[in-house]
């Protein structure tokens, strides 16, 4: 969205598009892929939670055509055209689709093991065809696409993106960033009410810091790479769900809970890094002071399409631009 | 492809992740816009202006034909909301179809006028509910003290004053966030439907003789004539208040009155991106705050004729409007007083008017939310100053942006009550009705102009008459919204047309205009190109 014409490079800046949260979402992977080039961006950060939430099991009926479910209600599709269009769309948002026949789709369902299977395989087919899309259209260019795993996903896909060109993945490390910067990774989440693949308690997020803050050279030309937001800010503000998965209400309200991690808060108030990176509350898209750090979180709305990411400028040691944006 | 909901089944396999809650359901959506559209406004500016503007009008039908209206573009809106679920009202639509200039016009001309909505409420907490109360307590308990308070409280810098502090408790609800917003709301939403169904049940259990009797007893003295209602509906007929009868265009002129608070039915596009649930959320929503609305409004009106009479009700405010000399009530002659004098209780003439003034306090927050979401959005993109965007460390809200917004709150205010310009400046209403009706415009287009985007979209495969459904809602939110343009465009009581308005309107857009070409140029120094924040990201 903003997009410095000249100067780049020539002065020391680096311009860096920051996005996370795609859950699986081609649509959105694709635009993140492409806004180097749209935005003239140096370096693309991608902040963790690239897989998704949902088969979309495509049945076959005895009749040749197929049955589905979409917006909450069952799909009926009939040829080639309506089931490659209805594939598409599950994909662009953030689905994954699965053409089998009704025996199988039958024999799935009371299955939870083999659901399991299943979702684990298309999700690592799909990181897989991000990796080689993010190959193809970087090919040529010096823009890496550096990224971290989020509390979502699985940890199959460390390998697979390790080993992708043009992607340099990392996970609980401390890295050279273009410009004479240092990144710091720091993936997965605090608990959440749906215990899922990499959450660590508030001890845990103490000894991962505890590791990591060592190899920061200066902490003023830092940049925190941490999928979780701070606690108690614009960036982790969320619903409080019950046992259940429901939503609280107080008083016929949505009660507001903080869903982030005080001893990152508690960090970066000590240590004062450049800027702070964050996703994993896609409700809390905001961009806040903590001291001197800058902290973004782009928030996500995948299941639109609609990318959520942060344009931000480096120059000089400084964060001279920093804007939230939606393409 | 065809659709059954079968319920049960569910073909879908989910795993243990994270996600986006929604948290506003269909019931926190409808009362969302029933508090916009207050009820509450529309009784007392309704009653107030329209027998005495439109004699020959018939305001039942008014109500009925503005329900209609407001259906319509609620219609287009929804296809709209469902279609682009995000929060922004019509600069997120607009900035997905219109040329940037013009999508960033459309937004800033929609929130002027909702600000300036903001002022008339408070102004008419004043004016409507809060003077004419103590005017009624005056009445019944003969305390002079209650008759000094209400005159203060029409004097210049006292209306201005307790206005601006109206104002200013907005700021301070909207910075210590939306949920204590919300919270509150509740709360003022249940009072005011509860006097509103008090309202209506004092009316209906009450009868023309019983307030012609009470009124000739309150004001009679007063005036110096035994026959004091008799003697307001004499005099203003003779100083010019037309006869009573049947004329469409009055009746069509009228129904302006009813469709301005009807307009906040649809204000819950503003926060589309909070509402899980969209199509069937906003669908009640919306269509269900303008059908509750319109009922409310036509049982009101209709007691309220049954007591007070239409001759009366018209000719004792023509007589104040027009300043005529002609005999009228002491203070403006508001259903709060009306309801006062009908009852010769304080009591039940506290509980109404406090009852008028929480509807009307309703909207401050509720329009004034509306500004600052789009003023933070502009500053998001760039087109507006980026500290505009600046959330409190303390609060987590945007406060910068509320209290950009409550100082222009407060210069609308100051402008009603220190100058004669508020029946010129009433008219970026119109401008406001003529914005939407662009964005219902180009909304017919948008299946056909931005298929990829549509594709996404639930209704995406819903037609009518082989068109897309959203062709056919924003057709016929659009032919509402012009009609209501020209409606309020040819009433000089409502909005109007002389050229000092029309400059007015014309300069608010060339205000957008200005505005959005300095920010580009400024932003372009910087080596910042603020029309890719309309653009999106190609894909292949």
């Amino acid at each position: 969205m903003f997009w410095r014409k000249k100067g780049k490079d020539a002065n020391g800046e680096v311009k860096m598009f920051f996005a996370s949260d795609l859950h699986g979402s081609n649509v959105c992977f694709k635009k993140f892929v492409n806004s180097a080039k749209f935005y003239s961006a140096d370096v693309l950060v991608l902040g963790g939670d690239l897989t998704g939430k949902a088969v979309i099991p495509i049945a076959e009926q005895a009749a040749g055509t197929f049955l589905a479910f979409q917006h909450g209600e069952q799909v009926k599709i009939s040829g080639k055209d309506e089931l490659d269009e209805f594939v598409k769309r599950q994909g662009n948002i953030g689905f994954y689709p699965a053409v089998m026949p009704e025996s199988e789709y039958q024999r799935l369902k009371a299955d939870p093991e083999e659901q399991a299977a299943l979702f684990k395989r298309l999700v690592l087919e799909r990181v897989r065809e991000w990796a080689e899309f993010a190959a193809g259209k970087l090919k040529g260019t010096e823009i890496p696409l550096v990224a971290l795993p989020g509390n979502d996903d699985f940890e199959e896909i460390d390998e697979i993106l390790t080993q992708a060109a043009h992607f340099d993945f990392h996970e609980m490390q401390v890295c050279e960033f273009k410009g004479g910067y240092q990144m710091l990774y720091c993936g997965g989440s605090t608990p959440t009410p749906w215990d899922t693949e990499r959450e660590y308690t508030e001890e845990q997020y103490v000894k991962r810091f505890a590791e990591l803050l060592p190899q920061v050279g200066n902490m003023s030309r830092c940049i925190f790479n941490v999928h979780v937001p701070p606690f108690g800010t614009a960036l982790d503000a969320c619903p409080k769900l019950d046992k259940n998965l429901q939503v609280v209400y107080e008083m016929g309200l949505p009660a507001q809970v903080h869903a982030g991690c005080q001893t990152l808060i508690d960090i970066i108030k000590e240590h004062q890094p450049l800027l702070g990176l964050h996703g994993h509350i896609h409700e809390g898209r905001a961009k806040i002071n903590i001291g001197k750090t800058i902290c973004i979180n782009p928030g996500s709305v995948y299941p639109e399409g609609i990318l959520q990411g942060a344009l931000i400028t480096l120059r000089d040691g400084q964060v001279t631009q920093a804007n939230l944006m939606q393409g | 492809m065809s659709v059954t909901d079968i319920g049960a089944d569910k073909r879908i396999f989910l795993r243990k992740a994270s996600g986006l809650i929604r948290t506003a359901g269909l019931g926190d959506t409808f009362i969302y816009n029933l508090g916009v559209v207050s009820i509450g406004l529309g009784v007392g500016s309704m009653l107030y202006y329209g027998p005495a503007f439109y004699p020959q009008g018939n305001l039942i039908w008014g109500c009925v034909i503005a329900g209609i209206a407001m259906a319509m573009i609620s219609f287009g809106f929804i296809t709209w909301t469902i279609t682009l679920p995000r929060s922004g009202g019509i600069y997120v639509f607009g900035s997905r179809i219109l040329p940037p200039a013009l999508a960033f016009t459309m937004s800033l001309v929609e929130i002027t006028a909702w600000l300036f909505y903001c002022a008339i409420a408070a102004y008419w907490m004043v004016i409507l509910a809060l003077a004419p109360m103590f005017a009624a307590l005056n009445l019944l308990t003969g305390n002079e003290t209650f008759l000094t308070i209400s005159k203060t409280m029409l004097e210049p810098w006292a209306t201005f004053l307790i206005g601006a502090a109206i104002l200013l408790v907005s700021q301070v609800v909207l910075s210590y966030g939306m949920r204590f917003y919300l919270t509150l709301n509740k709360w003022v939403f249940i009072l005011a439907m509860a006097s509103t169904v008090f309202l209506i049940v004092v009316l209906a259990m009450s009868t023309r003789e019983q307030f012609v009797t009470n009124l000739n007893e309150l004001i009679g003295p007063s005036l110096g004539v035994p026959d004091a209602y008799n003697s307001i509906i004499a005099s203003g007929k003779e100083k010019g208040w037309g006869e009573a009868g049947t004329d469409l265009w009055q009746t069509i002129l009228m129904s302006n009155w009813p469709f301005l608070p009807l307009i906040g039915a649809a204000f819950s596009i503003a926060i589309g991106g909070e509402i899980k649930s969209v199509g069937k959320s906003q669908t009640v929503g919306m269509l269900g705050a303008v059908l509750v609305a319109t009922v409310a409004w036509i049982i009101t009106v209709w007691l309220a004729y049954k007591v007070f009479g239409f001759e009366f009700l018209g000719t004792a405010v023509f007589n104040v409007l027009t300043a005529n000399g002609g005999l009228t009530t002491p203070t403006d002659p508001s259903v709060a007083l009306l309801t006062g004098i009908l009852t010769k209780s304080p009591l039940i003439t506290v509980l109404t008017s406090l009852g008028l003034a929480l509807w009307m306090w309703m909207l401050i927050p509720a329009m004034h939310t509306f500004g600052v979401r789009a003023v933070v959005a502009w500053a998001f993109d760039r087109v507006a100053p980026a500290p505009l965007a600046t959330i409190s460390e303390k609060y987590h809200t945007p406060i910068v942006a509320i209290t950009a917004t409550t100082v222009v709150n407060l210069i609308f205010m100051a402008l009603f009550v220190f100058t004669p310009w508020f029946s010129k400046i009433v008219i970026l209403i119109e401008a406001a009705v003529l914005a939407w009706s662009v964005v219902l415009g180009a909304g017919m287009f948008f299946p056909y102009l931005r298929p990829q985007l549509y594709e996404k979209s639930p209704i995406a495969g819903k037609t009518v008459f082989g068109l897309p459904i959203m062709t056919v809602g924003c057709f016929l939110g659009f032919i509402a919204a012009q009609f209501y343009f020209w409606t309020l465009f040819f009433d000089p009581n409502a909005a109007g047309h002389d050229p000092t308005q029309v400059m007015i309107v014309a300069g608010v857009f060339v205000l957008g205009l200005a505005f959005y070409y300095v920010m580009k140029m400024i932003r372009r120094s910087q080596g910042i190109d603020v029309t890719l924040a309309f653009k999106e990201i190609p894909i292949e």
